[in-house]
């Protein structure tokens, strides 16, 4: 192509080119929002399906709030990856590591919370 | 796969708009950190209710779910506000930032209404370490949208009066972060605090 390409691949002493496949930058334009209105439905149908299981009591008390927690990190997941443009960057996208560092603390302090209060006394 | 200037979004055009836009991630991090502190207090002290009401008392279901289409739509017209701004269409993106904003402030009435409705039947935040937990968890998302707000507000002055400039486009692309890091905290609000609440 032009020299524009050049310009990037070239190292530029800042760190700004991709060294780890995974890190890689994804970039999704579209000339119609499609992806918003898809993301948007979803999120829609899946609170719903959430609330309709608790307010028709379509699931067995011991298996409904696991399914519910499923169902939030699925929606979490499609507002980080359609909504927040979670593989966006100008380089390596350095922010999955810290944010997967985050998450893998935050998962770490509720659910040790709850493990180690389960020992003296009921966490219901 | 290497980036080119060309199919590089507009906010990452500038070296040091895309570093600001690296420093709001590492401060949403910190804030999964916050949250995820006060869901494990919400965890352990659920049960504690003191003779008070328990969650399935508390809540109703009507205005809790009304709150999460409300917050789940805000995030959606603000997912366009920067489609439009990438489209180049400065009037679209100010307007579904309006539109987004007024969905917030809806959002935050009806909270307040719901925790002023709780403390005048008696069931504030120090009557039981339960309730403890729930106001300081519910009441910190609720704060941060109220920020949220002001900060659309002022965002969307900034784009009236400069238009679609390399630092407003930063500014949207963090604010729309912000705002639907905020939705998937009130997801699991619903389903942890409420609708667990209410099972």
């Amino acid at each position: 192509m032009d020299g524009e390409e050049q310009i990037d691949t070239a190292p530029t002493g800042h760190g700004d080119e991709v060294e780890v496949g995974f890190l890689a930058p994804r970039i999704h334009a579209a000339p119609f929002p499609g992806m918003q209105i898809t993301g948007y439905v979803l999120s829609m149908a899946l609170t719903l399906a959430a609330f309709g299981l608790v307010a028709y009591h379509w699931l067995p008390l011991s298996s409904l709030v696991t399914v519910i927690l499923v169902l939030a990190f699925i929606q979490a997941a499609l507002q980080l990856g359609i909504f927040m443009h979670l593989r966006e960057a100008r380089g390596t996208a350095w922010h999955l590591p810290v944010l997967a560092l985050a998450l893998f603390v935050g998962l770490g302090i509720v659910g040790f919370s709850i493990w180690i209060m389960l020992f003296k006394s009921g966490v219901s | 796969m290497s980036t080119t200037t060309a199919d590089r979004p507009p906010e990452f055009q500038d070296m040091h708009e895309s570093i600001r836009i690296m420093g709001f991630w590492i401060f949403l991090s910190t804030d999964v950190g916050l949250f995820s502190s006060l869901f494990a207090v919400y965890a352990v002290f659920r049960s504690r209710v003191a003779l008070g009401p328990t969650p399935h008392q508390l809540f109703a279901m009507g205005p809790v779910l009304t709150e999460t289409l409300i917050l789940l739509t805000s995030s959606f017209t603000c997912s366009l506000s920067l489609y439009s701004a990438r489209m180049n269409r400065l009037r679209g993106a100010v307007a579904w930032l309006i539109v987004t904003l007024l969905l917030g402030a809806s959002f935050v009435t009806l909270e307040i209404r719901e925790f002023v409705a709780d403390v005048t039947a008696g069931h504030g935040w120090s009557h039981s370490a339960f309730l403890s937990g729930f106001f300081t968890l519910v009441g910190t998302h609720g704060s941060h949208v109220t920020i949220g707000i002001v900060w659309a507000v002022m965002l969307a002055l900034q784009l009236a009066m400069k238009g679609l400039t390399v630092t407003n486009r930063r500014k949207l692309y963090t604010f729309a972060l912000y705002w639907h890091f905020l939705d998937i905290v009130w997801i699991f609000l619903f389903s942890v605090v409420y609708l667990s609440g209410m099972a």
